[in-house]
């Protein structure tokens, strides 16, 4: 079982270094957005020390700088391959192997984000240097978070995937999930600051994971128990999801429909 | 090796609306429409056969090839592949079976071909020293040396179609499915894969289902077809028995001295000589030739039949 996904992850890494011209602009439209962020709370704070909440601007860039680095390399390939495929009918090849359809999209999304770590990492120090990072006082809190955030990444990634049989079509949902889970993870604005029942939404849905939470831990805007309690609900969001998929996939195979002929 | 009975696929899908609203009304509607691509096919395949399985467009066999895969669930009927039901025991059938498409391909299309052969060998479990080996024969009979590290996307479809073929071949499997192999290819191209093909059945007695439109890849390999047209079987036989019972006559084609040309069908039984006494009486004769059935007359004058 580890061997295919190994080569599955190796091929997903290969993937990404494929087109050269893409990693630079990876590179380049991060630390850009990295730099905007920067200019734009920066302006907002003037003549401030902390904002309401007791976020000072410090904590705040290096919460943001976090957060964007986080959704970069974590963001989901699969949606696009699966809809790539779906629509080629290549999936006939993903669905013909021994190893199971979901293990190998999960084997490609994570080499897939080993090689945009690889990737980026020319671009961290200049993040971390532009965000203000210092080390966490939680490094065992924010890796486990941010791990458990990313498994949830992957899974709710392969929802859409197992969509696309019944839909044939997952660019639009690909893209809506894209915009809605970076807004809820909070990569732009922190989820503290969201009004109301814009905050009581963005705390019930499983995105914040996938930014917020970590980041939070790691500039100390959450911290102790409120880190274990954020551990237990990911683990909690991880089984549900599980189930899910298992569900929806067992009904997924008798609608498959392999395009063309 | 490959028995199938009574298999049947119906395809569901949403009716389509026209006029203005058609595209919302389509989105929204709980009709469904029908379609039989595949209807009450059966027959045996034994272990070692080559077997051409034919059909003009549409005709279903790709959708069969997709059950006998396993990736497709039938909606009645049997198959059972080496006495395992394909989609029951995906796994295990998987293993057993190796599919080319000529329509479309297994290798990663931004990668380097050996990218996708490494992973195949991954994704079956082949041992180093055996994936080692069976890359070198591939190499060999399919000459892929030249291209291995070059991306998918830059390969000539005749390239591209031996990495697929190697791709399918790589961890040994006993049958081979092969869905419109030479489309598209040159002369050339088709020569080599027709030769792959007949070198990985004669050395490794893979059974080798091969759907194709191409019929000189039939007489070149097969010994036996299987002819279907809208989802059932036609013929099920050798070929030359095909030519023998389906064959159009003859025919005598005449070249007038003033050029026209003329044909004149043989009817069985007629000496020819009396034929050609007859056509030169009543016309000045500059050439003439003697055409024999084809075996694309032949299943050109059945799928004809079928029709009507």
């Amino acid at each position: 079982m580890i061997r295919p996904l190994a080569g599955m992850a190796r091929v997903g890494m290969r993937f990404q270094f494929a087109y050269r011209s893409d990693v630079i602009m990876s590179v380049v439209a991060l630390v850009a957005q990295v730099f905007l962020l920067r200019m734009v709370w920066t302006s907002l704070y003037s003549g401030r020390e902390s904002d309401p909440r007791g976020l000072t601007l410090e904590a705040l860039l290096a919460y943001l700088s976090l957060a964007n680095l986080q959704a970069f390399v974590t963001t989901p390939i699969i949606p696009m391959i699966a809809h790539f495929r779906i629509r080629t009918g290549t999936v006939f090849f993903d669905l013909s192997r021994p190893t199971g359809y979901l293990p190998q999209m999960a084997a490609f999304q994570a080499g897939h984000t080993a090689g945009g770590l690889l990737m980026l990492a020319p671009a961290i120090p200049v993040v971390l240097l532009v965000g203000t990072i210092t080390p966490t006082e939680h490094p065992i809190g924010y890796a486990a978070t941010l791990a458990l955030g990313y498994v949830i990444s992957v899974m709710m990634s392969l929802l859409i995937c197992v969509i696309g049989f019944w839909t044939l079509e997952t660019g639009a949902i690909s893209l809506l999930y894209r915009l809605v889970s970076h807004f809820f993870a909070g990569t732009m604005v922190p989820l503290s600051f969201f009004p109301g029942a814009l905050g009581v939404l963005a705390d019930a849905l499983p995105f914040k994971y996938m930014g917020y939470v970590p980041a939070a831990v790691y500039v100390g805007q959450l911290s102790g128990g409120q880190i274990g309690r954020a551990v237990a609900v990911e683990i909690g969001w991880i089984a549900a999801l599980a189930g899910v998929l298992w569900a929806i996939w067992r009904r997924a195979h008798h609608k498959v429909v392999i395009q063309g002929g | 090796m490959i028995r199938v009975e009574s298999l049947t696929k119906v395809f569901r899908r949403p009716h389509t609306f026209s006029g203005p609203l058609g595209p919302l009304r389509t989105l929204l509607t709980r009709r469904y429409d029908e379609r039989t691509a595949v209807d009450g096919v059966s027959f045996e395949i034994s272990a070692g056969e080559i077997v051409g399985y034919l059909g003009p467009n549409g005709a279903g066999k790709s959708t069969t090839v997709k059950m006998l895969t396993g990736i497709l669930t039938p909606t009645s009927g049997l198959i059972e592949v080496d006495g395992r039901v394909p989609w029951r025991d995906r796994e295990a059938n998987a293993r057993a079976v190796g599919v080319v498409f000529g329509q479309r391909s297994q290798l990663w299309w931004d990668l380097p071909l050996i990218d996708s052969l490494r992973l195949v060998g991954d994704l079956y479990d082949v041992p180093a020293a055996r994936f080692a080996g069976s890359l070198r024969r591939m190499c060999d009979l399919l000459g892929l040396d030249d291209f291995l590290q070059t991306p998918v996307r830059q390969l000539s479809l005749g390239q591209r179609m031996r990495g697929d073929l190697a791709a399918a071949m790589l961890y040994d499997p006993p049958i081979l499915y092969l869905d419109e192999p030479t489309v598209g290819l040159d002369v050339m191209a088709k020569q080599a894969v027709r030769e792959f093909i007949a070198e990985t059945n004669r050395l490794g007695r893979t059974t080798v289902v091969l759907t194709t439109h191409d019929l000189a890849d039939v007489e070149a390999l097969c010994e036996r077809i299987i002819l279907i047209d809208k989802g059932r079987v036609l013929y099920d036989g050798g070929i030359d028995d095909l030519v023998t019972a389906y064959a159009p006559p003859r025919r005598l084609v005449v070249e007038l001295a003033d050029d026209e040309t003329r044909t004149f069908e043989i009817a069985a039984g007629r000496p020819i000589p009396e034929l050609i006494a007859q056509v030169a009486a009543e016309h000045p004769i500059r050439d003439l030739s003697i055409r024999e059935p084809d075996l694309e007359g032949v299943i050109t004058r059945i799928y004809a039949e079928s029709e009507r």
